[in-house]
C-alpha cells in the first residue's frame, strides 16, 4: 500500500471570516458547486446577451498551473475569463481580485470565495510575502490565476502598462502565461455605469509563454511583464 | 398525515409535557445563568488570556443551548433536520482535515447518503435507514473507482466509508429517536449527561488523577478522570431515565446503570477517538468555528459513538416510536 497521501485543507485552522480572505482556501464541495453553478450561468448569459465570442480556446494548455493575463477594462473581465475556461479547469481557477474591492467587508468577501473563488490581492501593501504565497499555490496546487497585470481597470479604455507582480509568479519556472485580450467589456460596463450593455464581447486568447530562463529578480519581472504586455497588445491588434 | 404525527413533527406546545424536559431545560438555563458568577469569582486570580477564553466558551455555550434546545422542543421535524446539519457540519469537519474532501465523487456520495439518512428518519423508514448503511459503502466503493487511480483506493474508500458510518449512520440515531412520541427528554438526557460526563472526567482528572489513561492518544486523559466520570454520570443517567422509561422493561436499577455505564463509557471513546484522529493528523483542532472550543467535532465527538449505543440498547427494552405511524411521506 502506498504511503498516506491526504493532507489536511491548506486553510485548516483559520476562522471562517479569515478563511475566506486567505491565500490557503481550498474550496469544499458545496464551494464547487457553487462555483460551476455561476459560470456555467455566465456563460449562457454571455453567449445571449453579450454574443460572446472566444478565438483560440485550442491554445489553453491541457491541465494547470497556468496563468491567464489579460487587459482590465471592467468588473466583467474575470467573469468572462472564467466563464471561458472548460468546467473541469474551473474548480482550480481563481482570479486575483482587489483586496480593498471585492474583500473588503465579510459579506463581499463571502461572495467573493465562494461563488467566484476570488483570491484577493491588497494593492496598497502587497509585499513579497503575499505573491510568494500565490506564487507557492500556482506551483503547488496546480492551480490556474486569472491576472489583469495594469493593477487596476483603466478609465480611459486604452490599456496601461503591466505592473511587475506577475513576473514575481512566474519567474524561473515553467508555469506558462497566457496573453489574453478582452474587447468590448469596457463598453459593455465602463466605470461609471453599475449595470452592462448588452455590447458584444470578444475574447481572443495568445500562445502561451514560458519564462523557465528569466531571472527571478526586478529586471527579470520587469521583462516578463514586457513580454505578456506586447502579446496582449499584439492580440488587441489583430 | 393524522394529528398525532402532526404533533409530533411540529408539535410545539408539547414541548413541555414530560417533566423530565422541564427539569433538564431550567437547569440549562440556570446553569448557563450562574456562570457568569462562576467565571467572575474562580477567574479572578488567572490570567486575561485565561479569562477570554473562558467567556469565548460561555457565550459559544449560549449559542449552543440556544441551538440545541429550540429544535429539540419546536418538533421533531426541527429536531431531525438540527440533527442533519450537525451530521453535515462534522462531515465537513472532518473531511476537510483528513484532505477527503479533494476526492469530490465520494464526499459527494457520502453527503447524498447523510441526506438520504434524514429522509429514512423524517418518514420515519426504519427499513430504509437499515438498508442505507450497507448502500452507501457499496456506492462509495464504487465511487472510488471513477477516478482511475488504485494509488490510493484503499485509503480514500477507507475514509469515505468512515465518515459516513460515524456522521451518517452513527449520529442519525439521533434522528430516529426523534421519530418516539416522547423523544424530547430523551435527546435532552442524551446530550446533558454526555457534556456533564466530559465534564466529571475534567474535575475528577484535576483531582484524583495520577495514572495517565493513554498518553499517546490523550496525554491529559487519567484513569482517576475516567472513573471518576463513570461513577458520577451513572446515577445521574439511571435516575433521569428511571422517570422518562418508569414502568417499562428498561426501568430496572440494573438495566438503567447499565444505561448510565454506556453513555459514561461510550462518551469517553468517543472522545479519544477524535483525539487518535487528530493525533495522527498532527492537529490541535479540527475547525476554528466556535470560539473558545475549536471545531464542532471538538465539541461533539462524545456524541457521536454515544448515540447508536443508547439508541439500541434502549430499543432493546422498549421499542422506540411505536404506535407511530411509519413511511409518513413515501407511503402517501
Amino acid at each position: 500500500m502506498e504511503p498516506w497521501q491526504l493532507q489536511p485543507a491548506g486553510d485548516t485552522g483559520l476562522t471562517p471570516a479569515e478563511r475566506f480572505r486567505s491565500v490557503r482556501r481550498e474550496s469544499g464541495l458545496l464551494e464547487s458547486l457553487a462555483q460551476q453553478t455561476c459560470f456555467s450561468s455566465l456563460r449562457i448569459y454571455f453567449a445571449i446577451a453579450h454574443r460572446l465570442s472566444i478565438a483560440g480556446c485550442e491554445k489553453l494548455p491541457e491541465h494547470g498551473p497556468f496563468v491567464l493575463a489579460a487587459n482590465h477594462c471592467s468588473h466583467l473581465d474575470a467573469l468572462v475569463l472564467g466563464a471561458a475556461l472548460r468546467p473541469r479547469h474551473r474548480e482550480r481557477t481563481f482570479p486575483i481580485a482587489a483586496g480593498d474591492v471585492f474583500f473588503q467587508t465579510v459579506a463581499v468577501s463571502v461572495f467573493s470565495a465562494t461563488v467566484l473563488n476570488a483570491l484577493p490581492m491588497w494593492r496598497k501593501n502587497c509585499g513579497p510575502h503575499a505573491l510568494a504565497e500565490l506564487r507557492r499555490k500556482l506551483q503547488e496546487e496546480k492551480a490556474i490565476f486569472i491576472i489583469f497585470p495594469e493593477g487596476g481597470r483603466t478609465r480611459t479604455g486604452s490599456m496601461m502598462p503591466f505592473k511587475h507582480g506577475l513576473g514575481m509568479l512566474v519567474a524561473e519556472t515553467n508555469v506558462p502565461v497566457v496573453p489574453c485580450s478582452l474587447i468590448g467589456t469596457f463598453d459593455a460596463l465602463p466605470p461609471n455605469r453599475k449595470i452592462p450593455r448588452p455590447v458584444r464581447i470578444k475574447l481572443i486568447i495568445g500562445d502561451p509563454l514560458d519564462f523557465p530562463s528569466t531571472a527571478n529578480d526586478r529586471s527579470g519581472w520587469s521583462q516578463i511583464a514586457k513580454s505578456v504586455e506586447s502579446s496582449v497588445r499584439r492580440l488587441a491588434a489583430q | 398525515m393524522n394529528n398525532t404525527m402532526w404533533q409530533r413533527l411540529f408539535g410545539f406546545r408539547h414541548a413541555f409535557d414530560d417533566r423530565v424536559t422541564i427539569v433538564l431545560t431550567v437547569t440549562a438555563v440556570v446553569l448557563l445563568s450562574v456562570t457568569p458568577l462562576l467565571i467572575f469569582i474562580t477567574a479572578r486570580k488567572t490570567t486575561a488570556e485565561k479569562r477570554r477564553e473562558l467567556w469565548d466558551r460561555y457565550r459559544s455555550w449560549i449559542w449552543l443551548s440556544l441551538c440545541i434546545l429550540i429544535p429539540i422542543l419546536a418538533g421533531a421535524f426541527w429536531t431531525i433536520l438540527a440533527v442533519a446539519t450537525l451530521s453535515l457540519l462534522s462531515y465537513r469537519e472532518y473531511a476537510r482535515i483528513t484532505g477527503l474532501f479533494r476526492e469530490r465523487t465520494i464526499s459527494f456520495i457520502v453527503v447524498i447518503g447523510i441526506l438520504m439518512i434524514t429522509f429514512a428518519e423524517l418518514d420515519n423508514w426504519y427499513r430504509l435507514f437499515v438498508a442505507l448503511f450497507p448502500l452507501t459503502v457499496a456506492l462509495v466503493a464504487i465511487g472510488g473507482l471513477i477516478p482511475d487511480q488504485p494509488k490510493g483506493y484503499i485509503q480514500r474508500v477507507g475514509l469515505g466509508v468512515l465518515g459516513f458510518a460515524l456522521f451518517g449512520s452513527a449520529l442519525g440515531n439521533l434522528g430516529n429517536i426523534a421519530n418516539d412520541w416522547n423523544y424530547r427528554p430523551i435527546l435532552l438526557l442524551i446530550i446533558f449527561a454526555v457534556e456533564l460526563n466530559d465534564i466529571f472526567a475534567y474535575i475528577c482528572g484535576h483531582l484524583f488523577g495520577h495514572r495517565k489513561f493513554v498518553p499517546n492518544t490523550s496525554p491529559n486523559k487519567t484513569v482517576g478522570g475516567a472513573l471518576g466520570a463513570i461513577i458520577l454520570t451513572t446515577p445521574l443517567v439511571a435516575v433521569i431515565a428511571h422517570f422518562i422509561w418508569s414502568d417499562s422493561a428498561l426501568d430496572n436499577p440494573i438495566c438503567l446503570a447499565g444505561l448510565g455505564i454506556i453513555v459514561s463509557i461510550v462518551g469517553q471513546f468517543g472522545d479519544l477517538m477524535l483525539s487518535a484522529i487528530k493525533r495522527d493528523l498532527g492537529l490541535k483542532d479540527t475547525a476554528k468555528l466556535i470560539p473558545g472550543h475549536g471545531g464542532l467535532l471538538d465539541r461533539f465527538d462524545s456524541l457521536i459513538l454515544v448515540a447508536p449505543a443508547v439508541f439500541h440498547y434502549v430499543n432493546y427494552f422498549v421499542e422506540f416510536g411505536a404506535g407511530q405511524p411509519q413511511r409518513i411521506f413515501s407511503g402517501l
